[in-house]
């Protein structure tokens, strides 16, 4: 039994239960992978290796460990999830100032309740802001494929430590694409889950009308499995729904037999570089599909994610904006304060626009059960990278990498993003992601097909090499 | 709209001090908001289009 960090999570687990590993040595080989690279990357923001230590010894004594689906599996979670003991920092300097968590997020003690082990939190852009993790208060993130490049945000901690091989499994948070976004750049699976399937109690929140949290991870099972230990209704977040578990570890293997397919076509096909038509096409190949699926008004329902995270943003932040802009990341704070500045009926007008648009959508697919477009315009740009030329016109780099994703969240549908490889000529080592998407609380037929295509071979999730 | 008087008042209102320093970002980005806005004013809607919120009402077993 392999008890190194390059394991996947299914793997651990299986050993863990069996009696042929100790979730002891899976740990300490995920903090020993996190010491010997993370000078690197910098994905973490804490390492929780006494914490982690003795929970894992209280797993190897647990009478439940031969029924944990997530025995001794090390994880870590972007650093807006709440961790006791920690402040939740959410990528600021200003909340170090605020009081500890007095409990774990209730994902991360689901996680746990099946035998996952916490160690540590994750590097991300300040509250959430950005899809690039370029903090400039802890740092950039690296991209591990490529140190020179960023690992996109702005859950990058959460991709750039499973590309790293420092943990097989990790959480972040996606309101506008930034579970998606760094998936893609880091070549990872991601998971964006229909809006109000997992609860986000116990998570700092960036735009709560829009913000969902999800796993990463190296394989389609172990997303699958993540996903599946962290479902169920919970009464303290409002936005999420009172539905029953629905798992589908068990599914995927049924691939995407009998699915009716199509590519996303107008903004998702203009807005992307050649690598990321490529992978689309690459993608829609091994699928079988030529058609053509295009949503009304894109342009529009991205212009509405957009506000509605401008007003809610804004407000959320107005009274540190008042007393200490100046402890703001300079990346993020002028944009909040012109963000809180916003009129109302900009932000209203957001929210009639994003459900018109949902329910026009809800009508395609009577026809498709799942359509694909790519994550990011682009592979990795450079750390520092200012503009991108796109669809003709010079476009700010960093708010472009969400281009492709923020008009599938702002109507909260579910998305697995698979990473492919070799298709940007000049950047061969680097990955781009392609979305997978499916109607609401239809995350099954994401994760099928996405097994399917891990299983012909047309994606994967390899550890970086050289670090 | 004349987006710099827009900012003096509504940050006044809200007892936000924009320096100088901040002032370019806090013009560029209100500036690109006010273009989304424009976009989304393009779209024919009806009184029957409802925003995409929900309010849940808290049971009481629930409440703090």
């Amino acid at each position: 039994m392999n008890a190194g960090n390059l394991a996947m999570a299914g793997s651990i687990a299986a050993g863990v239960r069996d009696g042929s590993l100790h979730a002891r040595n899976a740990v300490q080989a995920s903090l020993d992978r996190i010491a010997a690279t993370d000078g690197k990357v910098n994905a973490f923001t804490a390492v929780l290796a006494e914490r982690a230590l003795k929970h894992a010894d209280a797993v190897d004594a647990s009478p439940r460990r031969a029924r944990m689906k997530l025995a001794g599996v090390p994880f870590a979670v972007k650093n807006l999830f709440d961790i006791a003991g920690l402040a939740t920092l959410a990528g600021s300097k200003i909340e170090r100032d605020a009081r500890p968590a007095s409990r774990d997020a209730v994902l991360v003690r689901r996680l746990e309740a099946e035998g996952a082990v916490l160690v540590g939190a994750l590097n991300m852009d300040e509250y959430a802001y950005g899809f690039t993790t370029e903090n400039t208060h802890y740092g950039a993130t690296h991209n591990p494929h490529d140190l020179a490049r960023i690992s996109g945000g702005s859950s990058g901690g959460s991709a750039a430590a499973v590309a790293a091989g420092q943990v097989p499994l990790t959480l972040g948070s996606d309101t506008n694409g930034s579970i998606r976004v760094p998936a893609s750049l880091c070549g990872t699976f991601g998971l964006k889950p229909t809006f109000g399937r997992l609860p986000r109690t116990g998570s700092y929140p960036f735009a709560a009308s829009l913000d969902h949290l999800g796993p990463f991870a190296r394989s389609v099972a172990d997303l699958a499995l993540a996903y599946d230990a962290m479902q169920g209704p919970d009464v303290q977040d409002p936005s999420c729904a009172q539905r029953d578990i629905e798992t589908t570890a068990g599914l995927l293997t049924r691939g995407a037999e009998g699915l009716r397919i199509g590519v996303l076509g107008g903004w998702f096909r203009s807005k992307a570089m050649p690598e990321a038509l490529a992978a689309v096409d690459r993608v829609a190949g091994a699928l079988g599909t030529t058609r053509l699926v295009e949503w009304p008004e894109v342009e529009r329902a991205r212009a509405a994610a957009f506000m509605v995270t401008c007003g809610e943003g804004g407000a959320l932040h107005l009274d540190d904006l008042r007393q200490r802009a100046h402890d703001f990341d300079p990346k993020t704070r002028d944009r909040f304060l012109a963000n809180a500045l916003v009129p109302a009926a900009w932000v209203m007008r957001a929210q009639r626009v994003r459900h018109w648009f949902a329910r026009r959508v809800a009508r395609s697919f009577e026809t498709v059960d799942v359509v694909i477009a790519a994550a990011t315009p682009c592979t990795a740009p450079g750390i520092g990278t200012e503009w991108l030329e796109l669809d003709g016109q010079k476009m700010p780099a960093r708010a472009s990498m969400g281009l492709l994703t923020q008009p599938v969240s702002c109507i909260g549908l579910p998305v697995v993003s698979v990473p492919l490889w070799g298709l940007n000529p000049a950047a061969p080592h680097l990955p781009i992601g392609v979305q997978i998407v499916a109607a609401p609380w239809r995350e099954d037929l994401c994760l099928r097909v996405a097994a399917q295509l891990e299983q012909q071979g047309l994606c994967s999730a390899p550890v970086a090499p050289g670090l | 709209m004349d987006h710099a008087a827009t900012i003096n008042a509504t940050a006044a209102t809200l007892g936000l001090k924009i320096t100088a320093e901040q002032r370019p970002g806090v013009e560029m980005y209100f500036a690109l908001a006010a273009q989304m806005a424009a976009l989304l004013d393009g779209l024919p809607l009806t009184p029957a289009d409802e925003p995409g919120t929900v309010f849940h009402p808290v049971a009481p077993e629930v409440g703090e």
